[in-house]
């Protein structure tokens, strides 16, 4: 479908409007949407699919996936989330998930920020040095 | 100094064992050699991209809320979804004198064939062009040994001087010629053991042409002994139009270490419309918006910051120089076209090559006329002003009178005059290809011409005639020639000398 500059402008109209100082509001969002499916106006795919990719982009910012080979006690995870939260500000979904392949270490992914420590991005470093 | 802080740099990665912080993104879209990239927030215009399997990318189109990039090499293997990160680095190329002799691609691998290229420094392929302060006024000259050049139309060190012209006219016929008059110049240098001597290191960079064409190049290089001194750079016609949009920059950055280092070069862009095209197709499959004949509205940026690079520095930033030889190809003549009249505003000049002349036998067929040098008379050699100053006036009226006296037959004993010894003069001038002829040759011949000794020679036998005087005055009157290479200037008493020497030789000329 093609998104032409007017709905793509009024898809950013419409997210501005769902943020609450400066964090989206769920509410807001699901109401814009139910607005624009029911008043239909001209062009509103376009401008959904855009609003719905500024959305998107705006959860994947707003979460921080970890990723551990084993399960993390409890005190590392309030751990990891409070540092993340000093440095990324409030309101980060934060999840968290066990992925053996890592062999060990943590690997946070915020956004498209990465701090990869896991014990397999150094062995893949090191080969690359070879 | 910067190999300690390198060293440094390199001990302290290697025992810091913390977690540095990477930005990924994932691709979106891709074709044409194009990626679309979602993620990537700290990406950095023009900072190269790692898509994984070496394959590297440029990023190029920062949006809000995704980052286009062109793929440098093999997008083939590049799929959607794949993870690409962001390097902090700009696209570099190898630079210094491991160079010379090679001919290598627009990232600086090598294509000859003759293993890696020994380079201790990589330069970015774009870089600021230098200031004010950092230049001085052109001086010194670049022999073509093109005599209808280095006579009407000089070229300084330093100077950016456009070749412009039709399909097959022999715009790259002159720039080759440039380029083994100088590799000859070094030589004998060399071979003398003249320290004052200032070498002229060559880049020839072949854009979007026929592999065959460039392989012609080579060749007529290889036979003229002038690799050693030439760097070439190739992305043909068949290379992706990223790497011929990239190309011109990175020959640019190898010419710029030589002139960084206190030396000069001369870097040959064949060719510039073949460029624009490139970098037209680039920017229409990154979707930026078109102008004039469909090119992007920052075409004319694109070839201002590439020439402005070209510059002689001052003796305090180590008195180096890059002269540029851009080449444009006409259709049908049209200068005023878009690309032609933005390189002719940007450049300093111009040599106007016309398919008439081509045609009718002038060659180079160069259009005095149309063609100037707006700073090289600034560099010229004494001996070369005093010879060449009128000629170019006196060739114009020259092809004036000549168009008058088609309609009548009865001209004045002066006129007459005028054309004959016009007709002479556009005879010297015929040169042909890959035959450079010494300064001080040009000067000798140009003073035979000037002064009315070839004026009693048919115009069908006064080629013979100069390749004899050459001959003579190269063989047999070599310390004339040694002299006044080394005065640069005809003073009275050299004139006396060149006098009797043609006098001598038209006595046994028959
Ligand atoms: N001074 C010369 N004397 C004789 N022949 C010449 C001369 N200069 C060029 N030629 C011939 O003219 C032809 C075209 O020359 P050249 O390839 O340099 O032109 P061009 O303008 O670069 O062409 P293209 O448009 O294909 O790039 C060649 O075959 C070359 O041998
Ligand atoms: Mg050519």
């Amino acid at each position: 479908m093609k998104i032409t500059k007017q709905a793509r402008r009024d898809a950013k109209q419409l997210f501005r409007s769902c943020l609450v100082n400066g964090l989206l509001d769920e509410n807001r969002v699901r109401q814009v949407v139910q607005q624009v499916i029911a008043q239909k106006p001209r062009g509103y795919l376009a401008i959904l699919s855009h609003f719905q990719r500024l959305v998107r982009l705006d959860v994947a910012r707003r979460t921080a996936g970890i990723e551990s080979a084993i399960q993390l006690p409890e005190n590392l995870r309030t751990g990891v989330q409070t540092n993340l939260a000093r440095r990324y500000g409030p309101g980060l979904n934060v999840s968290f998930a066990q992925n053996p392949d890592l062999i060990g270490g943590l690997r946070v992914q915020v956004g498209s920020d990465v701090y990869d420590g896991s014990i397999r991005a150094r062995l893949a470093a090191l080969a690359e040095g070879f | 100094m910067s190999n300690l802080l390198q060293e440094i740099e390199a001990q302290i990665a290697g025992v810091k064992t913390s977690v540095t912080k990477q930005n990924v993104g994932a691709v979106r879209e891709i074709g044409d050699g194009v990626a679309k990239i979602e993620g990537l927030t700290d990406a950095m215009l023009n900072e190269m991209l790692d898509f994984g399997n070496g394959v590297t990318g440029l990023a190029l189109n920062l949006e809000e809320t995704e980052v286009g990039a062109i793929i440098l090499g093999d997008y083939t293997s590049v799929k959607e979804g794949q993870e690409v990160r962001t390097t902090g680095r700009l696209l570099q190329v190898p630079v210094g004198k491991g160079l010379l002799g090679r001919v290598v691609n627009t990232l600086g691998q090598p294509v000859d064939g003759k293993g890696p290229v020994k380079n201790e420094t990589s330069y970015p392929v774009e870089k600021i062009a230098p200031g004010i302060i950092r230049r001085r006024s052109v001086s010194q000259p670049v022999q073509t040994g093109i005599m209808a050049i280095d006579a009407m139309i000089p070229i300084g060190r330093g100077q950016r001087e456009l070749i412009i012209g039709d399909r097959s006219t022999g715009k790259t016929t002159i720039g080759i010629d440039t380029i083994i008059s100088n590799a000859r110049l070094n030589k004998a240098a060399e071979a003398a053991g003249d320290k004052e001597y200032r070498p002229l290191y060559s880049i020839y960079v072949g854009v979007g042409q026929k592999q065959s064409n460039i392989a012609r190049v080579i060749n007529v290089l290889e036979e003229a002994g002038a690799m050693p001194y030439t760097i070439v750079v190739v992305a043909s016609a068949s290379d992706s139009a990223t790497n011929q949009y990239l190309a011109p920059f990175a020959g640019c950055a190898m010419g710029e270490w030589f002139m960084d280092n206190g030396m000069d070069a001369l870097i040959i862009f064949d060719d510039l419309s073949k460029h624009a095209v490139a970098y037209r197709q680039v920017s229409l499959v990154l979707k930026r918006p078109s102008g004039r004949e469909a090119y992007p509205g920052d075409v004319f940026y694109l070839h201002s910051r590439l020439l402005e690079r070209s510059a002689r520095l001052n003796e305090k930033y180590g008195n180096g120089s890059l002269t540029a030889l851009p080449i444009i190809e006409t259709q049908l003549g049209d200068v005023s076209a878009y690309i032609p009249t933005n390189v002719i505003s940007i450049t300093d000049g111009q040599i106007y090559l016309e398919t008439d002349l081509f045609y009718q036998g002038v060659r180079p067929a160069i259009s005095v006329g149309l063609s100037v040098s707006r700073v090289g008379s600034a560099a010229q050699i004494k001996a070369m002003k005093q010879v060449a100053g009128r000629i170019k006036l006196d060739l114009a009226q020259f092809r004036e009178l000549a168009a008058f006296a088609q309609f009548g037959s009865d001209l004045d004993a002066a006129t007459q005059a005028k054309i004959e010894r016009g007709k002479r003069i556009v005879e010297v001038f015929k040169q042909p290809q890959y035959n450079p002829i010494s300064v001080e040759a040009q000067a000798a011949i140009l003073w035979t011409a000037q002064n009315g000794y070839f004026d009693d020679v048919a115009v069908e036998k006064i080629k013979d005639c100069q390749n004899k005087l050459t001959e003579y005055l190269t063989t047999r009157k070599s310390a004339l020639m040694a002299k006044l290479a080394k005065e640069k200037a005809l003073s009275d008493a050299l004139t006396a000398e060149l006098k009797a020497a043609v006098t001598e030789f038209k006595q046994t000329y028959k």
